[in-house]
C-alpha cells in the first residue's frame, strides 16, 4: 500500500514538473497542487511505511454483513473481477441490454447461487426494464448495441 | 446404522422428523437430525433457531430415541445432506417434500429431485 | 416563515410528494438491509439528476438520508448487527429489549424518537441554516479558501481511528480532484482526452461507495443465518412515553449541534446520549445493560437530529461533513448549483422546498414505518448474491450512463478496486470522496483570493474569519499531541476507548 501511494505520489510531482508555468495572469500555477499534494502523497507513504514496520497493522474495516475472522475469499474476488472485466469488453458491442443481464447472472453466480437459469431470467428482466426505464423515463437513451433496431 | 433426517422448523420438516423418530425406532438405529442453511440471506427461516433446535434435541430425549442435532452452513444444501449421509454410512435418508409447479422448478430448481436422484442409499421422501 | 410556507407547498405537489415517499421507502429499505447504506444508495441513483428536477431529485435524496438513519435502527435492535458507527448504541439496550420481547417498545420509542428529534433538528436546521448563510455570504475568497480547509482537516482527523490513514486517504481524493485540464493545462491525464474533462464525481462516488463495498463484502461475506427476533406492529404504553420523552429530547440536543459541526457525524452525540441517559436513569438505572428504553430513545433521537444538523454546514456553506451528504453535494453539483450561500439567493424556492421536504419526509416516516416494520423484517430473507449483484448491477448502469463510453466502466471497475483496497487497509473512504469534492473548488478560491491581491500571499490571512479558522485548524491537528503530552489530561482519548468497549461489546 505505501509502494502504491508513493507510485502515485511521485507520479503527480513529475506530471505537475512537466506543466508549463501557466498564463502571466495565472497567480496560482497549475502545477502548485500537483507537487502540494504529491509530495504530501510521497510523505505520507514513507509514514506509512514507518508505521507497519512499527507493528501497526490495519484493520479492516468492519460492517454489517461483514464477517473479519474468515479470510479474504479470493476465489469469489477473482470470478467478481472477471465479470467486471467481461462487462468492460463486451459493453460497448454487445449493449446494456444483453450485457446486464451477463453481469448480474454472472455476478449472482459467483457470490453462490448457482441456479444460473433463475439468474439469467433476474437478470434480463433487469436490464431491459432498465434500459426502458432509463429511454422512457428518464429520455436518456443508452445505447442498444447488437439488439438496435429490436428494443 | 443411522438414519439421517433433512430437518426444517417448519411443517414440512416437522412432517419428515416425526416419520424419521418412527423409522430409527422401528430398526432401533440412530437418528442424526441435519439443519442446513446456505447462509446466502442474512436471515434465513429453514435455519432452527436455539429455542427450536433443543425443542427437538428434548423431543428425542423424552421418546428415548438415541438422536444428535447437526446445523451447518454450506455452500449447497442438497449437497451437504447427501455428504452427510455418506459420511456416517446412512441406512436412510428422510427429506421433507412439497409440491411444486413445472415453471416453478426450472426456475427454483429443486433440492429434493437432486436428492432422489444422486443419494447412494435409500430416501424416504415424506410430504407434509 | 412565508418561505417556509411556500416551500410547503411546493413540497406537497404531488411530483414532490411521490419523490419524497420514494425515498422514505427505499432510505428505510436500505437501511434495513445489511451492506446498503444511504451513501451508496444516493450514488447509485445520481443518474436520475441527469432528467428530474432538482427539487425532486434532492427531495428524495433528503428522504433517502432519513430514512436510512431510521431503517439502521430497526436491524440493530432486531437482529443486533449494527452496521454503521451510530446505531452501534442502539443496538446495545435495542437488542436486548428484543430479546426479553420488548422488540416492539424498542422499535416504537426509536421510530417516534426519530420523528420528534428528526422535526426539532428541522425546525432548528431552518432557523439556523438561512442565517448561517447570511453570515458566510458576506465573506471573501480568503475566508472560503480557510472553511474548506477547515472541514477537508476535520473530516479527516476528528473522524475515524488512524488520522495518517485519514490524512492518505485525503490526499487520494485531492489527487484525483485534480485531473483534469481546469486550469487550461492537462494534469494526470496520461494524455487521455477521455481525461480532459476530469474524472466525473459520479464515477468516483458509485465505485467507492458501490463497487468498493460490494468486493469487500463478497471477500468477507458472513454466512452463518442471524436469528431474529419476531415482531409485530410496534406500540409503547403509558409507562414507556413518560420514560421515552425526556431522552428523546435530551438526544437531540446532543445530536443536532454535533451534526452542524464541520467534523459531525452521529457517533459522539449517540454515545454522550446513552452514557448521560444512564446517568439520569434513577430507579431504571439497574435495567441498563438488560434493556433499558432510555437508552434506545436518546441515542436514536441524537442519531436523527445529527442528519438535520449535518444539512446546515452542506445547505449554508456547501462543506459535506458525512458521506451521504458529500454525495447530494456531487449531485447538487451535477445540476451545476453552487452549494453555499449564493443558494440561499439564487435558488430561494428550491431550498424552501426542501427544508419543507423534509418536514413532510419526517411524517411520512413514521407514518409509514410504524405499521410497515414486520415487512421490512422480510427484507432480511433476499439472498446476498441477488442483492451484491444488483448493487454491481446499478453502478455499472449508473457509470455506463454517464457518456455510454466503456472507459467510464473501466474507470468504475479500477476505482472500484481502490475501494475495496482502500477497506482492506483501513483508510477511510469519506475523505477521499470530501477530498474530489472539495479540491477543485478550494484550487478555484486560492486562485481568486490570490487574483485579488495580485499574487500576495498574505491576503490569504487578511480576514478575521479566516485567522479564527486556522487557529481552530491548528488546534484540531496540534490539539490531541499535546493533550498527550500533558499528564492525566487524555480526555478524548478516554472517550474513545470507552466507545470502542462499547462497541466490542455489542459485536460480542
Amino acid at each position: 500500500m505505501a509502494a502504491f501511494l508513493g507510485l502515485v505520489g511521485i507520479w503527480t510531482v513529475v506530471d505537475s514538473a512537466g506543466l508549463d508555468p501557466g498564463f502571466s495572469d495565472q497567480v496560482v500555477a497549475p502545477a502548485a497542487f500537483g507537487f502540494v499534494i504529491g509530495s504530501s502523497l510521497v510523505v505520507l507513504a514513507v509514514l506509512l511505511a514507518v508505521a507497519t514496520a512499527r507493528g501497526d497493522r490495519a484493520e479492516g474495516e468492519a460492517g454489517e454483513d461483514v464477517d473479519l475472522s474468515s479470510s479474504t475469499d479470493w476465489r469469489t474476488l477473482a470470478g467478481l473481477a472477471g465479470v467486471l472485466g467481461a462487462t468492460v469488453v463486451l459493453i460497448d458491442w454487445l449493449g446494456w441490454a444483453i450485457v446486464g443481464a451477463l453481469l448480474f447472472a454472472g455476478a449472482a453466480t459467483v457470490l453462490g447461487n448457482r441456479h444460473w437459469v433463475r439468474n439469467l431470467a433476474i437478470g434480463a428482466v433487469l436490464s431491459v426494464t432498465s434500459w426502458y426505464g432509463f429511454y422512457v423515463g428518464l429520455g436518456i437513451p443508452i445505447p442498444a448495441g447488437v439488439l438496435d433496431g429490436i428494443l | 446404522m443411522t438414519v439421517v433426517v433433512g430437518w426444517t422448523p417448519d411443517a414440512r420438516g416437522h412432517a419428515a422428523l416425526v416419520r424419521a423418530i418412527a423409522e430409527a425406532q422401528v430398526h432401533d438405529e440412530r437418528l442424526l437430525v441435519v439443519n442446513a442453511s446456505s447462509g446466502t440471506a442474512p436471515v434465513d427461516d429453514r435455519f432452527a433457531g436455539v429455542a427450536d433446535v433443543s425443542q427437538v434435541r428434548a423431543l428425542l430425549d423424552s421418546l428415548g430415541v438415541d438422536g444428535e442435532v447437526r446445523q451447518t452452513v454450506v455452500r449447497d444444501v442438497g449437497d451437504a445432506l447427501l455428504d452427510i449421509a455418506e459420511e456416517v454410512d446412512a441406512s436412510m435418508l428422510v427429506i421433507g417434500i412439497r409440491h411444486r409447479s413445472p415453471v416453478g422448478k426450472l426456475l427454483m430448481g429443486s433440492t429434493a429431485q437432486r436428492i432422489l436422484l444422486d443419494a447412494r442409499c435409500p430416501v424416504l421422501a415424506v410430504k407434509a | 416563515m412565508d418561505a417556509l410556507l411556500t416551500g410547503l407547498s411546493m413540497a406537497l405537489t404531488p411530483e414532490n410528494l411521490l419523490y419524497a415517499v420514494i425515498g422514505v421507502l427505499l432510505g428505510t429499505a436500505v437501511g434495513v438491509l445489511p451492506g446498503i447504506g444511504p451513501a451508496m444508495t444516493v450514488a447509485l441513483l445520481l443518474p436520475v439528476t441527469y432528467n428530474v428536477s432538482p427539487s425532486a431529485a434532492l427531495i428524495m435524496f433528503a428522504g433517502i438520508y432519513y430514512g436510512g438513519m431510521y431503517g439502521g435502527s430497526t436491524t440493530s435492535i432486531l437482529l443486533n448487527t449494527p452496521g454503521e458507527s451510530s446505531s452501534v448504541i442502539t443496538a446495545l439496550e435495542g437488542n436486548k429489549m428484543a430479546k426479553t420481547g420488548r422488540a416492539a417498545q424498542a422499535l416504537a420509542t426509536a421510530a417516534i424518537g426519530s420523528f420528534v428529534a428528526g422535526t426539532i433538528g428541522t425546525i432548528l436546521l431552518v432557523a439556523v441554516a438561512p442565517t448561517v448563510a447570511d453570515w458566510v455570504v458576506v465573506l471573501g475568497a480568503p475566508s472560503y479558501f480557510a472553511l474548506m480547509l477547515l472541514a477537508l482537516v476535520a473530516v479527516t482527523s476528528v473522524l475515524g481511528s488512524s488520522k495518517l490513514r485519514g490524512f492518505i486517504s485525503l490526499a487520494l481524493g485531492l489527487a484525483i480532484g485534480l485531473v483534469g485540464t481546469s486550469t487550461g493545462q492537462a494534469r494526470l491525464t496520461l494524455d487521455n482526452p477521455l481525461l480532459a474533462d476530469g474524472i466525473d464525481i459520479v464515477v468516483v462516488a458509485v465505485a467507492i461507495f458501490a463497487v468498493g463495498e460490494a468486493l469487500w463484502v463478497a471477500a468477507h461475506l458472513r454466512r452463518r443465518p442471524l436469528e431474529i427476533i419476531p415482531v409485530g406492529r410496534p406500540w409503547m404504553d403509558r409507562r414507556d412515553w413518560r420514560r421515552s420523552w425526556a431522552p428523546w429530547l435530551r438526544g437531540t440536543a446532543f445530536g443536532f449541534p454535533f451534526g452542524a459541526l464541520p467534523a459531525g457525524g452521529a457517533e459522539l452525540p449517540t454515545f454522550l446520549s446513552y452514557i448521560t441517559e444512564r446517568r439520569l436513569a434513577g430507579e431504571h438505572r439497574a435495567e441498563f445493560g438488560k434493556g433499558a428504553i432510555e437508552g434506545v430513545a436518546g441515542p436514536e433521537a441524537a442519531n436523527n437530529a445529527s442528519a438535520a444538523g449535518t444539512l446546515v454546514p452542506l445547505l449554508a456553506i456547501g462543506l459535506p461533513t458525512t458521506a451521504t451528504a458529500a454525495v447530494i453535494l456531487a449531485a447538487m453539483q451535477s445540476y451545476g448549483l453552487q452549494p453555499g450561500p449564493q443558494l440561499f439567493e439564487a435558488e430561494p424556492e428550491l431550498v424552501w422546498t426542501l427544508l419543507a421536504s423534509l418536514f413532510v419526509a419526517n411524517t411520512l416516516l413514521l407514518v409509514i414505518n410504524l405499521p410497515l416494520a414486520p415487512l421490512w423484517a422480510k427484507l432480511l430473507r433476499i439472498p446476498r448474491p441477488y442483492l451484491y449483484a444488483g448493487i454491481l448491477f446499478f453502478a455499472v448502469l449508473g457509470a455506463y450512463s454517464v457518456n455510454f463510453q466503456r472507459f467510464d466502466v473501466l474507470l468504475l471497475c479500477l476505482f472500484g478496486a481502490l475501494g475495496f483496497a482502500m477497506r482492506r487497509f483501513g483508510l477511510p473512504v469519506l475523505p477521499l470522496i470530501v477530498g474530489v469534492i472539495l479540491g477543485p473548488r478550494l484550487e478555484e478560491q486560492l486562485t481568486q483570493a490570490l487574483q485579488l491581491s495580485q499574487g500576495d500571499v498574505s491576503a490569504l490571512w487578511s480576514e478575521p474569519v479566516a485567522v479564527i479558522v486556522y487557529v481552530v485548524i491548528a488546534v484540531l491537528l496540534l490539539g490531541p499531541l499535546v493533550l498527550r503530552l500533558v499528564p492525566g489530561r487524555q480526555g478524548p482519548e478516554r472517550l474513545e476507548d470507552e466507545v470502542e468497549e462499547l462497541e466490542e461489546e455489542v459485536r460480542s
